[in-house]
């Protein structure tokens, strides 16, 4: 039975001839795309669960200082944002990352002991801290990493605390972060009279109003009242908070270098293969093969390189994304799973990737003249 | 009476900015179903005046005429080498990774003709040549007539109208050069093919109805 050739095939025999050097650039293009699938993924899912926190405890605006990633405010301009009349609750915090142990780190907040926030959580034992104590509740996945329960001790930043609760919040941020009076958190943060934002809770929105429009409403009226602040909707302020900011940038920066090195591998790869096929492409040029025929070969093969490399880097982002979600140090904000857009994107570059780096050597090969390729040794 | 299918009309081909001349004003006419021999020394031009008759190369002056018509810019060039013209070469030019077959079909891929009809042509053409049991051999696993009944049978996959051999028997040993000229010159007869080939052997150019020599980049008189 005799072998049917397609263009498909052509393709893939030309890249499996050379097997260690294709393995080798698909190993460059699949670390590019694996960096991208864990790294932004990673970030997203610190984004999500930071959402989590402002949805379950129906926080709907964030107030912070204008033109700063870390801001500090006066506590007590807590009373001006009360006194605007679409106000509900107030809930000033501050909010740090702190070395728990040398293993652990984790997100520490400062909450008024009357905070609306504390309401979403569920106590699975003891209870509320008091203000003005050194005391803490746990969330109940950094409890468990820390081999601590209610009644134990903490020391943290040179403070010793007594664990009074241990809860379970809605999000994995929560659940592995530590919650101590706002006064504590001032005195361990040296931010005496000073808190990181007001969170804000909003009346119900009158009937006609849509929520949306009642927000930024909300938002202008409270940065009228205050001058100097600026009042974020709860989405803006997940996706733009300095961790989060900070942990996308990061993400992107990696991974886009990552993808680089891979892309230059596929061009690399590409460019050996036509300048060694030089005499091939005279034949199949003296054969009649058009030029946009050659471009179509190598970018075929070039974009092979991509899909494939792109497959087998969201297999290896996926696995470093389980990796991070087991361990005790990213577990609280890790997430294993990877959403179809974020998938949809990853192949996306993956492809667009190959086409980039196919494109020099493609056109290349196309305007090789046929009669200097076949002479070509 | 026959028409000629192709033209060449005052043809000069200079390199290096006209400080070499590899045809220095070829005129000829070449009719449909013609065998026609091209002999000269090395250097003399006789390649060249090929891949200008095949549409490889563009000339530096002159035109080339296929049926009447000028073979004008690339694109038509692609087409016309495609559809109307077969190479064969002294060296076989087959691709490695290929198999016998595959070689074939992939000539009919630049006219995108369906692939179970490649697939059959390819391996009628290969029988044809007598390879019927080496068409799923790749070209290193085949002897030096072999790979050039391969590459006679890429020529003909699309049906051309005219046969260019560049020194086809020139890798080949007696035996089989005389082979691979019987093959070539029965395709001719029996397909009524322009045949046009580039020799130095005076036995294979002494066969030929008509003979073209060159010399210095001139048809000698």
């Amino acid at each position: 039975m005799a072998v049917q050739l397609s263009f498909a095939g052509f393709a893939w025999k030309n890249l499996w001839r050379r097997r260690l050097r294709t393995l080798l650039t698909l190993g460059g293009i699949t670390m590019g795309i694996g960096a991208f699938v864990a790294l932004v993924g990673f970030s997203r899912a610190f984004e999500r669960e930071w959402l989590r926190i402002y949805t379950n405890a129906g926080t709907d605006l964030a107030v912070v200082e204008t033109n700063f990633i870390n801001t500090s405010l006066n506590e007590s301009l807590d009373s001006k944002i009360r006194a605007v009349p679409d106000v509900e609750r107030v809930a000033p915090m501050i909010f740090n990352l702190i070395d728990l142990t040398p293993d652990v780190n984790s997100l520490v907040y400062g909450w008024q002991a009357s905070t609306y926030e504390l309401d979403s959580l569920t106590f699975l034992s003891g209870g509320r801290f008091h203000d003005g104590q050194p005391e803490v509740i746990l969330g109940n996945l950094l409890a468990d990493d820390l081999k601590k329960r209610t009644g134990d001790t903490l020391p943290i930043q040179g403070t010793v605390f007594k664990v009074v609760g241990v809860y379970h919040g809605g999000t994995a941020l929560e659940d592995g972060a530590v919650i101590m009076p706002l006064d504590q958190m001032q005195v361990i943060s040296s931010m005496d009279g000073k808190v990181t934002a007001f969170h804000v809770r909003l009346r119900p929105a009158p009937p006609g109003e849509s929520y949306d429009g009642y927000v930024k409403r909300a938002e202008k009226e409270i940065e009228a009242a205050v001058p100097g602040v600026h009042a974020d909707p709860a989405a803006d302020r997940a996706a733009n908070n300095g961790l989060v900011s900070m942990a996308h940038s990061v993400a992107w920066g990696t991974s886009t270098i990552a993808l680089l090195i891979g892309i230059l591998g596929i061009a690399n790869t590409m460019a050996m293969s036509v300048f060694e096929r030089t005499r091939e492409i005279g034949i199949l040029r003296a054969l009649g093969w058009k030029g946009w025929h050659v471009i179509l070969l190598i970018l075929s093969e070039a974009t092979a390189l991509g899909v494939v490399g792109g497959l087998a880097g969201i297999a290896v982002g996926w696995g470093a994304l389980r990796l991070l979600a087991a361990l005790p140090q990213t577990a609280s904000v890790a997430s294993a799973s990877i959403s179809p857009l974020h998938l949809a994107e990853s192949m996306l570059i993956a492809i667009a990737s190959g086409v980039a780096a196919g494109a020099y050597p493609a056109w290349r090969g196309a305007h090789l003249s046929p009669v200097e390729a076949l002479r070509y040794e | 009476m026959s028409s000629p299918i192709l033209e060449a009309k005052g043809l000069v081909k200079s390199y290096d900015d006209g400080r070499i001349q590899a045809l220095r004003g070829v005129d000829t006419t070449i009719e449909a179903g013609e065998y026609v021999a091209i002999t000269g020394p090395s250097g003399s031009g006789k390649s060249t005046l090929l891949h200008m008759l095949g549409g490889l190369d563009t000339p530096s002056q002159g035109t080339v005429l296929f049926r009447g018509s000028p073979l004008g810019a690339d694109a038509d060039l692609d087409l016309y080498r495609s559809q109307h013209v077969g190479f064969i070469f002294q060296a076989f030019h087959l691709l490695p990774t290929l198999r016998a077959v595959e070689n074939v079909q992939v000539a009919m891929l630049a006219l995108s003709q369906r692939g179970n009809h490649r697939a059959e042509r390819a391996t009628a053409l290969l029988d044809e040549m007598g390879l019927r049991e080496r068409v799923n051999h790749y070209p290193n696993q085949l002897s030096a007539g072999e790979r050039q009944r391969v590459a006679i049978a890429r020529a003909l996959a699309n049906d051309p109208a005219i046969l260019l051999a560049d020194e086809p028997t020139g890798n080949l040993d007696t035996a089989n050069s005389a082979n691979i000229m019987e093959i070539l010159r029965g395709i001719q007869k029996r397909l009524g093919m322009t045949l046009v080939i580039v020799t130095h052997e005076s036995d294979i150019a002494q066969s030929a109805p008509r003979h073209i020599r060159i010399r210095d980049g001139r048809i000698e008189a």
